[in-house]
């Protein structure tokens, strides 16, 4: 299931390429959680009554799902880029670009992972609830503060492959 | 720095260069808006609005349709539906001189109608069709140019990603919008028919005709189209017949499809983790450049550049109709470096305040509005119109992700032949703009009629 | 000017809550001040985020002023909730205004942290909107899906045996059309900007404009920068807010709600008002969504009881006040 993302990755890096892998994995089966309290919600609705907590586990389940994603994409360089003026660019400048993208993402998780961490603090002591289940909103913060942590390691991770590939 | 627009245009160009040096268009928007923000309100504001932004945007209830429909498309993906499509296609058209493009054509329509996004349907589609028009010595162009047009059927019928987001910037009815989005989309299918059919009548060696399939295959390629046929019918006709709203619908949607691909045996843990990863780098990357348009959006909004701008069209006294073909033509050119999300996000929160400002505002009525609607109507058309003229993008050069999939798949067929094949396609294209641009009966007749 | 104060909401420029209420109040200030005051009203989440993140915003500096629901955060606001109740609020939304603003120091303070309140208030209060069903008793509720506007709303809906159904509110129409929901507890003031009109029949309320529940809204600055105004400016702020001005604002808001019903009305729906008996059924039918209320604050440690006994007797006062 993880060859793909640790072909050519060796030792600590290897590793977070699959703890990487396995934690969108997870979020995809949030995801799918999510489908199934709208199906049953769906069901429920035409033969009985609506379940009236879908949409905000909606909300929560999706958000918290995508966070678990994101570090998925910079392992697999899926985030859009322009290639049009870079298309002939030798292959030492390509990696620096890389790597500079790369310090990018690291950054900015660094940074929203100590801001959401305060967030989630705002969020239970102020006493966020949803409306209708009363769950409180900074249950979802938790697992979110994990995405963006290894969203940090799997940009370090590819950060330094990126910067390996200008030397060679 | 005094001069709030000049730094507003400056962190515009400071964009471009990033997305220019292969900076991913999320992050460049995420640095250049987060940037923005700090140097005109310092940091700690910035750092305060970060502790809720992000979460704030991925929980939009309206948006939980996106990663949905993605998944949707990826397990028709595995689950084998393409296949299907195309055999179902291919038994009514095959026979026919450019039958087997046109059932291409069909296929990647039929796809679109249980995908949100292009160029998962060029792709899934350009697999099985290409082997198929190779067979039949379609010519390596009209081969591939008609795959890679076709993919944007993916978008163009509903559901559709970009709508989906067009919807939630200018608070539209998602429901509406897809209702909208329908006939525009079979007007395209027709077109592109027509103008294969144009092409061969020109080049008749471009595309020879296929054997006529016997009736035991004719029955079962027919039979195996129902599937598509009921899921579709389910989850968008269960929309318009009152069961749910689109998130519950595509609920349903990946539930259906899953069940097929379960039933054909295509679905096992190695392939249903392959549907998800693929789900995880598409959902992902689009909540990111999410995030980061709404981050310039704020950075715009403090400088105070999308209400001048407005203003300043109002005021220039330009032609309505002339404003709405600027707009288009602009989309157009930034579409050959762009891709058709990050576009979306990016200027339409520029564009619909100028066009509001021209009609009359949000409340207007027909009576007097500058483009002869309602606003609300006005939403719905444009949003048309900016969808099919951002989805071009994908088939112009020097950037057209469609052509590129399909060349990366023809490895015979060389990309200036894919880029001339596509061509025609385009100006068919443009002809269904001005169709939609003239007859703006053609986009809203639907969804009156479905009474949104 | 001395002192620009960003003031970020989520309705559109030309609702009438920023022409009709917080372009006056700004207004008010400015002139107040001397013109040492500028207040910028961006409306539309313009400055980013969702409405859910005003009252955070607020309280962090990211704006100054914001104009939000109590509810969108529920759980952060209690006591103020106490106003949002079926037959606490009953149909006059001057005297809850009022109510609120004798209640704030002894009784809702407490909640408000972070930010310094400006003003509170309500709207004219839930009606029932339904697509193709005339109600008379709860009994005629029971069953129904509908709309829910805030948590207390949902318990009302519940406590009449009908399923509360939560969506965006721009989703509404849509549902409506398509009988997702049989219809929604919404007061008139939304018929105008979403056109309920063309997708409901009836519009239902009681006797004497009586209504069941409310929404609370605040307008409040950042606790901050308010501490460090000097005193001439918050108290250009202050006599801009005081009593007169909720009073005003209860009546700016049955303005605005007389509208929407004009418009249902010109437009051929029925405006069905229940008798004084009838109302009084729902009345009994919905204490328990008080009762319910006052037992779910009171595991947060507020006196419920004497919170709704307090708001009942001053919403009374300021209600015969008014009407002398
Ligand atoms: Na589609
Ligand atoms: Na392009």
């Amino acid at each position: 299931m993880f060859t793909f993302e640790t072909a050519h990755r060796s030792g600590l890096s290897a590793a977070v390429a699959r703890l990487v892998t396995a934690w969108a994995l997870l979020g995809g089966v949030v995801l799918l959680a999510v489908v199934a309290i709208n199906v049953v919600s769906v069901v429920g609705a035409v033969f009985w009554k609506p379940f009236p907590g879908d949409f905000e586990l909606t909300e929560i389940g999706v958000a918290v799902a995508v966070f678990a994603f994101l570090p998925y994409c910079q392992l697999t360089d899926a985030n859009v880029t322009a290639d049009i003026f870079t298309a002939r660019a030798p292959k030492p400048v390509l990696a620096v670009l890389r790597a500079v993208a790369a310090l990018i993402a690291f950054g900015f998780a660094t940074i929203l992972v100590w801001r959401m961490y305060l967030g989630m603090l705002d969020q239970r002591e102020y006493d966020y609830t949803t409306a209708i289940l009363q769950v409180p909103i900074w249950w979802g913060f938790v697992p979110i503060l994990i995405s963006l942590a290894l969203l940090i390691a799997a940009a370090a991770v590819t950060c330094l492959e990126a910067l390996r590939e200008t030397r060679a | 720095m005094s001069d709030p627009i000049t730094l507003g245009i400056l962190a515009l160009v400071v964009l471009v260069v990033l997305i220019a040096i292969r900076i991913p268009i999320a992050y460049g928007m995420i640095l250049v808006g987060g940037i923005g923000i700090a140097w005109l309100n310092g940091p700690a504001l910035l750092l305060s609005q970060l502790k809720t932004l992000a979460y704030g945007q991925f929980s939009i209830y309206d948006l939980s349709v996106v990663p949905m429909f993605v998944l949707m498309g990826e397990l028709a993906t595995v689950a084998g539906l393409s296949q299907a499509l195309f055999r179902g296609a291919n038994a009514w058209l095959g026979w026919m001189r450019g039958g087997t493009a046109m059932a291409a054509i069909a296929g990647c329509a039929g796809f679109g109608a249980v995908c949100g996004s292009s160029l998962a349907t060029a792709s899934t589609m350009g697999k099985v069709a290409l082997p198929e028009l190779k067979r039949y010595n379609y010519s390596g162009a009209l081969a591939t140019g008609s795959l890679a047009a076709g993919g944007v059927l993916g978008i163009l019928i509903p559901p559709s990603v970009v709508l989906i987001v067009y919807a939630v910037i200018v608070e539209a009815n998602i429901v509406t919008m897809f209702a909208a989005a329908m006939l525009p989309g079979i007007l395209a299918v027709i077109l592109f028919i027509v103008t294969i059919a144009i092409y061969v009548a020109v080049r008749p060696e471009a595309g020879p005709p296929g054997g006529a399939s016997d009736r035991a295959e004719f029955v079962s390629a027919t039979l195996g189209l129902l599937p598509v046929m009921v899921i579709f019918g389910l989850v968008l006709g269960g929309i318009y017949a009152g069961f749910f709203n689109p998130t519950p619908a595509a609920a349903v949607g990946v539930f259906l499809v899953w069940l097929y691909g379960l039933l054909k045996g295509k679905l096992d843990l190695r392939t249903s983790a392959a549907a998800l990863k693929a789900t995880a780098r598409t959902s992902g990357m689009i909540y990111l450049i999410l995030l980061g348009a709404e981050l310039m959006k704020i950075f715009m909004s403090r400088i105070g550049l999308p209400q001048q701008a407005a203003a300043w069209i109002a005021d220039s006294g330009m032609a309505p109709m002339m404003v709405m073909v600027l707009i288009l033509v602009a989309l157009i050119l930034l579409g050959c470096l762009m891709d058709s999300l990050s576009m979306i996000l990016l200027v339409i929160p520029f564009f619909w305040p100028m066009l509001l400002e021209i009609n009359g505002g949000l409340y207007q009525e027909t009576e007097g509005a500058g483009y002869g609607m309602s606003t609300e109507d006005l939403k719905v058309w444009f949003g048309i119109l900016a969808l099919i003229v951002v989805e071009l993008g994908l088939i112009t050069p020097p950037v057209g992700m469609n052509v590129f999939i399909i060349s990366a798949l023809a490895k015979d067929t060389p990309m200036i032949e894919t880029f001339k094949g596509v061509a025609p396609f385009f100006c068919a294209e443009l002809l269904r703009v001005a169709l939609l641009l003239a007859f703006p009966a053609l986009t809203l007749w639907l969804p009156r009629l479905l009474g949104g | 000017q001395e002192h620009v104060f960003k003031l970020h909401h989520f309705l559109g420029a030309k609702a009438p809550a920023q022409t009709d209420m917080l372009e006056p109040w700004a207004k008010a200030v400015e002139e107040n001040s001397g013109g040492k005051v500028k207040i910028e009203i961006y409306p539309s989440m313009t400055l980013g985020g969702r409405p859910p993140e005003l009252i955070n915003q607020v309280r962090d500096g990211v704006v100054d002023l914001v104009w939000t629901v109590n509810g969108y955060t529920p759980g952060l606001f209690p006591r103020t909730e106490v106003f949002e109740l079926p037959f606490v609020f009953k149909n006059d939304p001057a005297a809850a205004n009022l109510a609120m603003f004798d209640m704030y120091d002894e009784y809702l303070a407490d909640e408000y942290k972070g930010v310094e309140p400006m003003f509170l208030h309500v709207h004219a209060g839930q009606a029932f909107q339904t697509v193709d069903k005339e109600i008379h008793t709860p009994a005629d509720v029971a069953g129904m899906k509908l709309r829910i506007p805030t948590r207390t709303g949902a318990w009302a809906i519940e406590a009449l045996d009908a399923s509360p159904v939560s969506m965006p509110v721009p989703d509404l129409p849509q549902a409506l059309s398509k009988k997702v929901v049989d219809g929604a507890l919404i007061p008139w003031e939304i018929i105008p900007a979403l056109k309920i009109q063309d997708q409901t029949k009836y519009q239902i309320e009681g006797y004497d404009k009586v209504r069941f529940g409310t929404t609370t809204f605040q307008v409040s600055m950042n606790k901050a920068r308010w501490d460090s105004l000097p005193e001439d400016i918050q108290k250009a702020f202050r006599d801009a807010s005081g009593r007169d001005w909720v009073a005003e604002v209860g009546k700016v808001w049955r303005d605005i709600d007389e509208r929407g019903i004009k418009v249902a009305t010109d437009a051929g729906n029925t405006h069905v008002t229940l008798t004084e008996e009838e109302t009084a059924a729902f009345a009994e039918a919905l204490e328990p969504v008080v009762d319910r209320w006052i037992e779910d604050v009171t595991a947060k440690g507020v006196d419920g009881a004497a919170m709704v006994e307090m708001a009942r007797k001053l919403i009374d006062e300021n209600s015969s006040a008014m009407s002398n």
